[in-house]
C-alpha cells in the first residue's frame, strides 16, 4: 500500500514476423494513454473508453495488450480505429495463455499514426451518492446536496479523465488507484418536505405497559418530491446514503438521523426515515369479548369445529405529548376474510374509502391529525374497530397475508 | 494530545496527492461545539478555524490519526465571501490513512473563517437521578444528573458542549466508519452495518468501551444546562464551555425539582412478577409535581429516603426508567415489596353444567373458582394497590362486590386504596367456559 503503483495496464506494439503469437518480438511504441473517459451511468459495472495513437505500418500489425493487478473484463474489450476506420481492419483477436492480455491483428493499407479507441469494463471502480439535507427548524423544507464519491481501486491511475454520469455534464477529474474523492454535484435549496409519523400494528408493541419500562418508538420520517416544485425533477435522483441535519436555531445544527434513500424517479416521492418519536403513544388493545367464536359449525359427528367467526374489537389509545401538532398514519393489518362493522374516531363514525383507506384485503390505513398537548394533558385520540373474522378454520392458515393476531 | 492537524499547503503541481510541498499555515481551533448523542455513539462536532487563503487555487490537508473521525461526514463551509470561495472537492489521496485533501478555490486573500464539521464516536453522556423521599415517603425531592465523557481520542478544549436526548437512526456505527481503511471503503465491499445487529446490544456495545475515568472536579457553581426541543429531539446546551481531555468524564446537574408528591402504588400481576408484589413509586412529569418542563431522559435512578432529623438517608431501591415526555406519569419500579403484602387464595373450585355427544362423551363444561384476595398494609401510608388477573381464556365472567375493570380479552384489573396499617380482603368467584359451553354463551 506504501508503493506507488504504475500504471498496470500496458499497451505494446510489435512488428510481425509470422503473425502468430510467437511473433510478439520488436517493440515499436508504447502509445500513450490520450483522451479517456470513465463512465459511471450504470452502476453495475463501470466502462473505460480510452484512446491511444497507434503508428501503424502497411500490412499486418500486431498490438498486444495486457493488464496486470486490474480487473478487466477480457470478454468486453473493444478496438475501434477513428481515423481511417474503412482502411484500418481488427481482423482477429488472440488471447496468449495464462496471461491477462490479448493480441489484436490489425491490418493497415498504409502507414498511419492511428487514434483507436479501446473499450473496456473494469472492475473495482465505482461511484457512490450520498444526500446532505439540512432542514429549518419548523421542519418545513430542507437545503438538499447531493455528492458523488469516486473511488478507485482499480489498479490503474487515471490522471485525466472525462467522468459521465447518466445525466448532467461530463466533468474532468484525475483519480489515482486507491484514490477516493467527493464532489459536490447537486445543490437544491428550499426543498418542501413533510414529516410524518407511522404506527404500523404488525411492526411496533401493542401495549408499552407490557414492555416494562421501555419506549415505543415511532417511525419518523421526512417526505420529499422529486418534481420541479421541489426544485428538483430533472432527472431521477440516485440511491445512496443520506444524512438530515437540522438547522438548531443558534447557527448550528444537529444530526436527525440518516437513512438509505432508494432510486426516486421524476414525479415520485422519497421517504427518509430519520428516527422515533417518544412523544406519541400508541396503545392498543384487543377488548374483552374478542375472539369468542360465533356462527360454529361443526361435523356430522358434532366432535370437531370445522368452521366459525369471531367478533372482534380493537381499540387504539393515541397519545401526544409533543407541544405541536403531528400526523400519524396507522396502519392496521386484518388477516383472512373479515368485514368491519363500525369504525370510530373518538366516537365519531369513520366510512372507508372517504375517511381511511383500504390499502389491500388485508391492510387498512388511516391518517390521524392529532392536535398538541394542552396544560392538563396529553391530546389524545381513540380509533375503534369493531369487525367480523370470517370463516376461520382450525388449523388452516389465512391466506393471503397470515398474520398473528395479538392480545 | 491534539490529533486533529490542519495545514494550508501551496499546491503546486496537478495531481493533489503529489502537492503537498509547503507548508503555509498551521490555522488553530478558534471555536468548538460538541453535540453528543445518547441514543448511537456519535458526536456532531462543529469547530472554527482561521484559514488564510490565497487567491486561486489553494489545497487544504485535514488529518486525524489516532481518532475516531467519520471521514465521511467532514464538510467545511466558508462563513465569510461564501460567493467567492469554492470548496470544489475533498479527496481522500492514495497510500495515506486518516487524511483529506480540500481543494478550495478563492476569490479573495486573507484571513477567512471556515466552519468545519464531523462526526466522532466516542464522546458519550448518560442521565441518572437521585430521588430523596421524606421521612413518611410523600414528598420526593428528585436531582437530574448528567454524566459526560470522552473517549474520542482528542481532546476538547473549551467546548460548547450540547447533549441530545431521542432516539436518531443511523444506518452505520461511526466508530466503524472511522475505522476503515478508506473513507468509503472498496466497490464491492459491505458498507453498512445494521444498527440491530442480533448479539450487538446496548450493553455488548457499552462493554466495548473503554472503563469510564474518574468524575472530574466540582465548579464552583453549578452550571445551568439549557433545555429546548428539536424536532423529535431535545436539546440541552451547558452554559458556557467544557475542557474534556480525552478519558476523562465530566458529570452536571440537569436538573433539581422539591416538594414532588409521590403516591406509593403496589402491583401485583402473576404474569409479570410471579408471586410477588411489586412497589412502584408513582408522579408525573408535570407542573403539578415541579416538573413537565421538558422530557426526562431514560437513565437510572436511586431512590433514598431521609431516615430522621439528622438527614441520614436509608436506600430504597434503584430502577431504570425510560423516556418520560411531559405530561406523562412516571412509576419507578423500586422491586419486591417489603411492608405490603397481596396474596390470592383459591377459595372454591367446582365444574358445571356439563354438555355431552350423542356417545356419552364430554364436549363441554364450566370452571367455578372463587378467590380471595389478602392484602396486608404493614406501612403508616395509604397505599394503591392495582392486582391483575389473567384468566386465560376470552371465555369468562367475573362476579364481585369490588369494583374491577375489563383490560383486554383475558384479564380483569381490581385498583384498591388501602389505609394504613390494616388487613384487609376482597373475593370474586370467576366463571370459564369450555368446549361447547364457550358457544352457547355466546348465542
Amino acid at each position: 500500500m506504501n508503493m506507488k503503483t504504475k500504471t498496470t495496464i500496458a499497451f505494446v506494439l510489435l512488428l510481425v514476423a509470422g503473425g502468430t503469437v510467437e511473433g510478439r518480438i520488436k517493440l515499436v511504441a508504447l502509445p500513450e494513454r490520450a483522451a479517456t473517459v470513465i463512465r459511471l451511468d450504470n452502476p453495475q459495472a463501470t466502462l473505460i473508453e480510452e484512446e491511444r495513437v497507434l503508428t501503424l505500418q502497411k500490412g499486418l500489425n500486431n498490438v498486444d495488450f495486457s493488464w496486470k493487478s486490474v480487473s478487466i473484463d477480457a470478454d468486453s474489450i473493444r478496438l475501434r480505429a477513428l481515423d481511417h476506420p474503412e482502411n484500418v481492419r481488427l481482423l482477429s483477436v488472440s488471447y496468449p495463455p495464462d496471461e491477462a492480455a490479448l493480441v489484436w491483428d490489425i491490418s493497415s493499407d498504409g502507414d498511419y499514426a492511428e487514434t483507436v479507441r479501446i473499450s473496456y469494463l473494469l472492475s473495482n471502480i465505482d461511484r457512490l451518492i450520498t444526500y446532505k439535507a439540512v432542514a429549518d427548524k419548523e421542519e418545513t423544507k430542507v437545503d438538499l446536496k447531493s455528492f458523488i464519491i469516486l473511488r478507485n481501486f482499480s489498479g490503474e491511475d487515471f490522471e485525466k479523465a472525462r467522468v459521465l454520469l447518466d445525466y448532467g455534464e461530463a466533468f474532468e477529474q484525475g483519480i489515482d488507484h486507491e484514490e477516493t474523492k467527493q464532489l459536490l454535484f447537486l445543490k437544491a435549496p428550499d426543498v418542501p418536505i413533510q414529516k410524518i409519523w407511522t404506527f404500523d400494528s404488525d411492526k411496533l408493541p401493542w401495549d408499552p405497559e407490557e414492555l416494562e419500562n421501555r419506549n415505543v418508538g415511532i417511525p419518523v420520517s421526512y417526505r420529499v418530491v422529486n418534481n420541479t416544485d421541489s426544485g428538483l425533477g430533472k432527472f431521477a435522483l440516485w440511491g445512496g446514503k443520506a444524512r438530515i441535519y437540522q438547522d438548531d436555531g443558534h447557527e448550528s445544527t444537529i444530526i436527525l438521523g440518516e437513512d438509505n434513500a432508494i432510486l426516486v424517479p421524476v414525479g415520485e416521492k422519497m421517504e427518509l426515515y430519520i428516527g422515533d418519536s417518544r412523544d406519541i403513544v400508541v396503545t392498543q388493545r384487543r377488548m374483552p369479548g374478542s375472539g369468542r367464536r360465533v356462527n360454529v359449525q361443526r361435523n356430522r359427528s358434532n366432535n370437531q369445529i370445522i368452521m366459525y367467526d369471531t367478533d372482534e374489537e380493537i381499540v387504539a389509545k393515541i397519545e401526544n405529548f409533543k407541544d405541536s401538532p403531528a400526523e400519524l398514519t396507522m396502519i392496521q393489518h386484518f388477516p383472512g376474510e373479515w368485514d368491519m362493522e363500525i369504525c370510530t374516531l373518538d366516537g365519531n363514525r369513520l366510512t372507508m374509502g372517504t375517511d381511511y383507506k383500504k390499502k389491500d384485503a388485508n391492510t387498512l390505513e388511516f391518517e390521524i391529525t392529532l392536535p398538541p398537548r394542552t396544560e392538563s394533558g396529553p391530546a389524545t385520540r381513540e380509533l375503534r374497530m369493531v369487525y367480523h373474522r370470517r370463516h376461520v378454520r382450525p388449523n388452516v392458515t389465512p391466506e393471503p397475508t397470515p398474520r398473528v393476531l395479538r392480545r | 494530545m491534539k490529533r486533529i492537524l490542519i495545514l494550508l499547503i501551496i499546491a503546486a503541481m496537478t495531481c493533489a496527492a503529489q502537492a503537498k510541498v509547503d507548508l503555509v499555515t498551521l490555522p488553530t481551533r478558534d471555536t468548538v461545539q460538541l453535540t453528543i448523542y445518547n441514543s448511537a455513539d456519535m458526536t456532531l462536532v462543529r469547530e472554527r478555524r482561521a484559514l488564510t487563503l490565497k487567491e486561486g487555487k489553494n489545497n487544504l490537508q485535514f488529518s486525524w490519526e489516532n481518532t475516531l473521525i467519520d471521514p465521511t461526514s467532514l464538510e467545511m463551509l466558508p462563513k465569510a465571501n461564501a460567493d467567492q470561495i469554492d470548496i470544489a472537492d475533498l479527496s481522500f489521496p492514495p497510500r495515506v490513512r486518516n487524511l483529506g485533501l480540500w481543494n478550495i478555490q478563492s476569490g479573495v486573500s486573507g484571513k477567512v473563517p471556515v466552519e468545519i464539521t464531523y462526526l466522532t464516536s466516542g464522546l458519550s453522556w448518560r442521565a441518572f437521578y437521585m430521588g430523596t423521599l421524606t421521612e413518611n415517603e410523600d414528598i420526593m425531592h428528585l436531582q437530574g444528573y448528567v454524566r459526560v465523557t470522552n473517549n474520542s481520542g482528542e481532546d476538547y478544549e473549551n467546548a460548547q458542549t450540547r447533549l441530545i436526548v431521542g432516539q436518531v437512526h443511523m444506518l452505520d456505527y461511526i466508530e466503524i466508519l472511522a475505522d476503515r481503511d478508506y473513507p468509503y471503503d472498496r466497490p464491492a465491499e459491505k458498507i453498512h452495518i445494521d444498527l440491530d445487529l442480533e448479539g450487538y446490544t446496548e450493553e455488548d456495545k457499552f462493554l466495548l468501551k473503554k472503563e469510564l475515568s474518574k468524575i472530574m472536579r466540582n465548579a464552583p457553581r453549578q452550571k445551568q444546562i439549557a433545555k429546548e426541543g428539536l424536532s423529535e429531539y431535545f436539546l440541552y446546551t451547558i452554559e458556557g464551555t467544557e475542557t474534556i481531555p480525552d478519558g476523562w468524564g465530566k458529570r452536571l446537574l440537569s436538573f433539581e425539582a422539591d416538594d414532588i408528591e409521590i403516591e406509593s402504588l403496589y402491583k401485583y400481576d402473576e404474569n409479570r412478577w410471579g408471586n410477588q408484589t411489586i412497589r412502584f413509586v408513582k408522579f408525573a412529569n408535570d407542573t403539578e409535581h415541579n416538573l413537565g418542563k421538558t422530557p426526562i431522559p431514560d437513565g437510572n435512578v436511586k431512590i433514598y429516603s431521609l431516615t430522621n432529623e439528622q438527614g441520614y438517608l436509608s436506600y430504597v431501591g434503584g430502577t431504570n426508567i425510560k423516556y418520560i415526555p411531559v405530561n406523562e406519569e412516571v412509576e419507578l419500579n423500586l422491586g419486591p415489596a417489603r411492608l405490603v403484602e397481596i396474596e390470592p387464595v383459591l377459595m372454591d373450585f367446582k365444574t358445571a353444567n356439563y354438555l355431552f355427544d350423542p356417545n356419552e362423551n364430554i364436549t363441554g363444561w364450566d370452571e367455578i373458582r372463587s378467590w380471595k384476595i389478602d392484602i396486608t398494609n404493614t406501612r403508616t401510608l395509604p397505599v394503591e394497590i392495582e392486582i391483575t388477573r389473567d384468566f386465560g381464556t376470552a371465555y369468562w365472567t367475573l362476579e364481585s362486590q369490588t369494583l374491577y375493570e375489563k383490560h383486554d380479552i383475558t384479564r380483569a384489573r381490581f385498583n384498591l386504596d388501602i389505609e394504613p396499617r390494616t388487613k384487609s380482603s376482597f373475593e370474586y368467584t370467576v366463571t370459564t367456559y369450555h368446549g361447547m359451553r364457550q358457544e352457547q354463551i355466546n348465542q
